[in-house]
């Protein structure tokens, strides 16, 4: 403790200073052959400058991002590999040694420094308390003054956006296209991606038209009108973390998410059945009109996607 | 520093001319002491103090390649026809992002080179940035007086993720659109506030009204780095400050640190591996494809591609939410959402730790001294087996976040590597602190007998069936490594002589002139040299 | 030398054994947790099995009964309701082709009848009627069994949940003389798709096509990946422009079937165009493709190679006491 204090860093390089630089052993070189040596490293820099000029060529004239690639890695692995090996072959191969000092200051610093802030400072400042709370209140004022148009700036309330979707009653169901989807248009085994008529390619509206064997559907209480002539909507968005569900197994009937591999049970309400994902897909009314296309008899009756705090 | 500089003289004019231009810096802003100091600040030599350095040069090349992407890429989701030069994709809808980035990738000269290496540099900044934060915490660098700088770290760490993902985000591809979406998914899950937050970040519902894109922008190339900037520069100023931490070593203690200096050995070696470091980005970026959004396509909501996998460093977040059980918490009519857990918890968490691990090191262990000389790991086996415990978790979460392309790679059924991964995130971990704790304890048991040449056991088998670990015994010029002298020879016990003067004797060798074992042949001897 | 020596700087610890009580009080709860979860995943799996194979009957008899709207409703071997005008030849089997008119000639029903009995019949019955351990192919349609013979995922070679594709045991026309012959066995199913309009098509509006409806399993890069339950979607690397057609609309195994109402000829063409041109030709600009399958193979990269050469760097740098 009292032995750095004397220790001042004007002493720092003192070692060097005093010993007499031709035998100072850490003054030698690691290189052996020293003269091999700067060849070598030259060779590496004249390598560079090659890869540089050629890079310039091939600015000019064009050329495949490999060839760039290979010329810009060569030329500074050059530059590299020459520097490296002048700083640790040609120069004094050490080890040299620096004083290490305990970095918090002395007692007396400290105190001076308390004397300074304290005693000037605070003494000004507390005999003015009320200037200082009103200065506070002043600032607090602003801060919730900005805190409304950053808000406004930033976006709106979420109020009921999540809640609904753009189905609703009547929807016809159209393909990514535009084109109404009739009742003979998939097979078994089929499935498409639609949207309610008007809103192609939004995201809440995405929906999979699934056409899974009747016989085999678990028709859930309430919802037996649901699913006409083996026809299944489930909501497209996962209820995990609201990935589109593109994963059709016909032959499993499942529906697997692409992003963390939750499985759906198509035949059971899209009942979730392996993974994360918490809750089954919102499943879409279907209905037949008379002209034969797939419409929605209404819209889902809870929020797609994944979970949130209703607030 | 005369000594140092002493190569230069010849040159009179040069060097004249240097010292009347430092004169006239000096004379105005009086850095001839400091920079004294500067320059003879001391790095040592051992390598894992590099690590770093490829995090620090990893950065700049970050910086300088992001400044010449900015030049060409398009902040916007405007949708736009493609008429670039990629041919399967001409005629397609495009955001004007995508359309600039594919510009980047086709049309410019040096611009796929650029981005690719763009992105390796982010891939290698945070991975080098984690080995550095394995060498710093293995060794108990952070410990006093350097607690701020270990913070600085890891906010340097949660901030580079940050951005990381950030610029993932901005190609507006398939993939990196899906990302978005899972991102907006998270903040939505936040209790309470996290729809409001979502609404805010995004200006509105998945998938906003094209805001995100600029907002984004924004964050990647100006506050993020600024803010990285200057906590780059905290960080290297509080290590010119506090000084490099050492191995202990012959003539190293806790007042001095011993290596190469500033100027000019040091300053060459890392101006050096700085350019090593571009070298390795040129080459992976000309020769290893990375992100090659073309293939992928533009995204919209309602497409998506399988095997989406997030960047590396994001990987254990994405594995974290594929493990997690389907629960999710309703109460009172509110949700807590599934993504909660493994996506905001877990991670809030872990950095939280990270954070506040040197206070709780320091407090277990009643330790608050200053230490300037590391540990190595096997001299602390706690911290050692909790960090590699820890290691092992995060690997297993990063390992889960691709079950799907391990399940497909080694033709297993895809439930049963999540079912896999979903017991073996939580036992693995425990394992392998529990072998790294024994571990730790027989390496310190053989360290005090570590001289300038590795002593090695031999394990006998004597007459009776029965097996000896033997110590060879010290040669002459064995030095203790801590104290430095020679060593005493080791004389064995009698009863260890005996047994194996016999088995030598069963077996036909004549070892008993002598009741010392014979030193091994030199044939069979591994030296190291240690300097 | 004299002794038997080993060196145990580093493997010393190995031969000492655990004396970490907690290991030992864990030890049931590890053991029975490994149970659990090898008697889930097999309970799992086998259920699997079991689903799958019964679910392959279903397809089939579903598939008879819902494919006669779109295509014959006759009777007849020959389905003729879209080639009116080929004069009827007295030689004739079953129509194969949507392109061609030309249905198939008596002689490969006849031969595609011995290859038949030969390699299918042990499992699918002699009449192709299915059996329990393989489907029904009767009223399938040309385009299904073509597709599994020309892949050579028929004949099976073992019996696995989802066969592979493997070189094919018959050659073209070998196999057409099967389908031939299982077609002539009953009507309906699609026929072998028309790619003649292939070289008109559009790459970009395959492209999108592809990122809707192929992507979600089959990854954008066409590499494919693991599904379900056991189930995978093959890489489309291999696959020939008939076959990727015939895959959409038969919708082989796990795959979903994009019938006509769904997916145009045309926008099929589209899709095939872009599979068998970008999709395995990709344009691999920046480097090597590193398999396709994303960022984590690029992670492995850039870890190991990248960050390891790099402290590869350091070493030579810096000290290694």
């Amino acid at each position: 403790m009292s032995e750095q204090e004397v220790t001042s860093t004007d002493n720092v390089g003192k070692n060097e200073d005093e010993i007499d630089p031709a035998q100072d052993p850490r003054l030698e070189l690691l290189a052996k052959k020293p003269d091999q040596m700067e060849k070598l490293i030259a060779l590496c820099f004249v390598v560079a400058i090659v890869c540089f000029v050629a890079m310039m060529v091939f600015y000019v004239k064009g050329s495949s991002t490999q060839v760039e690639g290979a010329l810009m890695a060569v030329g500074f692995g050059g530059l590299g590999v020459g520097m490296v090996a002048w700083g640790k072959y040609l120069m004094p191969k050490g080890p040299f040694e620096e004083e290490r000092h305990l970095i918090g200051s002395t007692e007396e610093d400290q105190k001076a420094f308390a004397d300074v802030f304290i005693g000037r400072g605070t003494v000004a400042v507390k005999r003015r308390s009320f200037l200082g709370k009103l200065l506070g209140l002043a600032t607090a004022v602003f801060g919730i003054f900005a805190l409304g148009p950053i808000m406004d700036s930033l976006g709106p309330n979420p109020g009921k956006a999540l809640d609904s979707t753009a189905w609703k009653k009547g929807s016809k169901v159209v393909s990514e296209h535009g084109r109404a989807i009739k009742v003979d248009d998939l097979e078994v085994g089929g499935f498409m991606t639609v949207f309610p008529e008007g809103n192609v390619g939004s995201y809440d509206g995405q929906t999979l038209l699934i056409r899974a064997g009747s016989s085999d559907i678990v028709t859930m209480a309430g919802r037996e009108t649901w699913g006409p002539k083996g026809y299944l909507a489930y909501s497209k968005v996962c209820t995990h973390a609201g990935c589109p569900i593109s994963l059709y197994q016909q032959e499993t009937e499942q529906l697997l998410c692409p992003c963390h591999q939750s499985l759906f049970n198509v035949l059971q309400a899209a009942e979730p059945v392996f993974g994360p994902a918490p809750r089954p897909l919102p499943q879409l009314p279907l209905a037949i009109d008379k002209n034969g296309y797939i419409v929605a008899q209404a819209g889902y009756n809870e929020p797609i996607g994944p979970g949130y705090w209703n607030f | 520093m005369p000594s140092l500089l002493k190569k230069d003289k010849p040159k009179q004019t040069g060097a004249e001319k240097a010292t009347a231009g430092a004169k006239w810096l000096d004379d105005r802003l009086g850095l001839a002491k400091g920079g004294r100091v500067f320059f003879n600040k001391i790095f040592p030599d051992h390598w894992s103090f590099m690590l770093g350095e490829i995090a620090l040069y990893s950065f700049v090349v970050l910086l300088v390649t992001g400044v010449f992407l900015t030049l060409y890429y398009v902040p916007s989701a405007d949708m736009m026809t493609y008429h670039g030069s990629y041919a399967p994709l001409k005629g397609t809808q495009v955001s004007a992002a995508y359309n600039s980035t594919l510009a980047i990738s086709f049309n410019v000269r040096f611009g796929l080179l650029v981005r690719q290496m763009h992105h390796w540099a982010a891939d290698i900044f945070l991975g080098a940035i984690a080995v550095h934060m394995c060498r710093v915490f293995f060794t108990g660098a952070f410990r006093r007086p350097r607690e701020l700088n270990w913070i600085v770290g890891v906010t340097l760490l949660i901030l580079g993720i940050s951005n990381g993902f950030l610029g993932y985000s901005l190609p507006d591809d398939l993939i990196s659109g899906t990302g978005l979406r899972i991102m907006f998914s998270v903040v939505e899950s936040i209790p309470v506030v996290g729809t409001h937050l979502a609404f805010w970040l995004f200006g509105g519902n998945y998938p906003g009204n094209g805001v995100i894109i600029p907002r984004m922008y924004m964050l990647h190339v100006l506050l993020v780095p600024a803010i990285m900037v200057a906590l780059v520069g905290a960080h290297l100023a509080l290590l010119v400050k506090q000084k490099h931490t050492q191995f202990s070593g012959p003539g190293k203690t806790e007042k001095n640190v011993v290596g190469t200096p500033m100027w000019p050995g040091f300053m060459f070696k890392t101006q050096g591996y700085f350019f090593l470091v571009v070298a390795v980005l040129a080459g992976l970026g000309g020769w290893a494809q990375i992100n090659p959004i073309w293939q992928y396509g533009q995204y919209f909501p309602y497409k998506v591609s399988y095997a989406v996998q997030p960047d590396w460093y994001m990987g254990w977040l994405d594995g974290a939410l594929r493990i997690m059980p389907s629960w999710e918490f309703q109460n009172f009519g509110y949700m807590i959402p599934n993504m909660f857990f493994p996506s905001v918890l877990l991670p809030g968490i872990a950095f939280n730790i990270f954070i506040v691990w040197p206070f709780i090191e320091a407090k277990v262990r009643k330790d608050y001294k200053e230490h300037h000389l590391l540990e190595r790991p096997r001299d602390n086996p706690w911290r050692t087996s909790i960090g590699a415990g820890a290691l092992a978790f995060f690997f297993m979460l990063f390992a889960a976040s691709s079950t799907d392309v391990l399940a497909n790679y080694f033709n297993i059924s895809l439930n049963l590597v999540l079912w896999f991964f979903r017991f073996a995130t939580y036992i693995i971990p425990f394992i392998v602190s529990a072998v790294t704790y024994k571990m730790c304890l027989e390496l310190q048991a053989l360290g005090q007998y570590g001289g300038r040449r590795k002593r090695f056991n031999v394990v006998l088998r004597t007459a009776e069936g029965e097996y000896l670990s033997v110590k060879t015994p010290a040669r002459p010029g064995d030095l203790d490594i801590l104290s430095g002298e020679e060593e005493e020879p080791l004389e064995l016990t009698e009863q260890v002589s005996q047994k194996l003067r016999e088995s030598a004797e069963l077996i036909g060798v004549s070892g008993s002139e002598s009741t010392k074992v014979q030193p091994p042949a030199d044939e069979g001897v591994r030296t190291v040299e240690r300097d | 030398m004299a002794f038997r020596r080993l060196h145990v700087d580093w493997l010393i610890f190995l031969s000492i054994p655990f004396k970490l009580k907690y290991l030992r009080k864990l030890l049931p709860f590890v053991v029975i947790a490994t149970v659990i979860m090898i008697a889930m995943t097999t309970f799992r799996s086998g259920a699997q099995i079991s689903k799958s194979g019964s679910s392959m009957e279903n397809l089939a008899s579903v598939s008879t009964s819902t494919s006669s709207p779109s295509g014959s409703t006759t009777t007849s071997a020959t389905t003729t309701t879209e080639a009116k005008p080929k004069p009827p030849s007295v030689n004739t089997g079953p129509l194969l082709y949507e392109s061609s008119g030309t249905p198939a000639s008596k002689s490969q029903v006849e031969q595609g009848k011995i290859y038949f009995d030969q390699s299918c019949s042990s499992c699918h019955g002699m009449g192709a009627e299915g059996s329990s351990r393989a489907p029904n192919l009767v009223g399938l349609g040309p385009a299904t069994i073509d597709f599994w013979l020309t892949t050579g995922r028929m004949p099976l070679s073992n019996t696995i949940v989802q066969p592979e594709r493997k070189p094919p045991r018959y050659d073209p026309s070998q196999s057409l003389d099967i389908v031939a012959y299982v077609t002539s066995l009953g009507p309906g199913g699609p026929l072998i798709p028309n790619i003649s309009g292939v070289p008109n098509a559009s790459i970009a509006e395959g492209a999108s096509l592809f990122a809707l409806n192929c992507a979600g399993c089959h990854t954008i890069t066409g590499a494919g990946d693991e599904l379900a339950s056991g189930a995978y979607a093959p890489s489309l690397h291999q696959a020939t422009p008939t076959q990727v057609a015939e895959a959409i609309r038969t919708g082989p195994a796990n795959m979903p079937r994009f019938s006509p109402g769904i997916m145009t000829n045309r926008q099929v063409n589209d899709i095939v165009k872009y599979v068998t041109q970008s999709i395995q030709h990709p344009n691999n600009a920046g480097g090597f493709g590193l398999g396709g399958v994303g960022p984590v193979a690029e992670g492995f990269v850039g870890l190991l190679i990248g960050v390891g050469i790099l402290m590869l760097f350091a070493l030579w740098i810096g000290d290694r006491s």
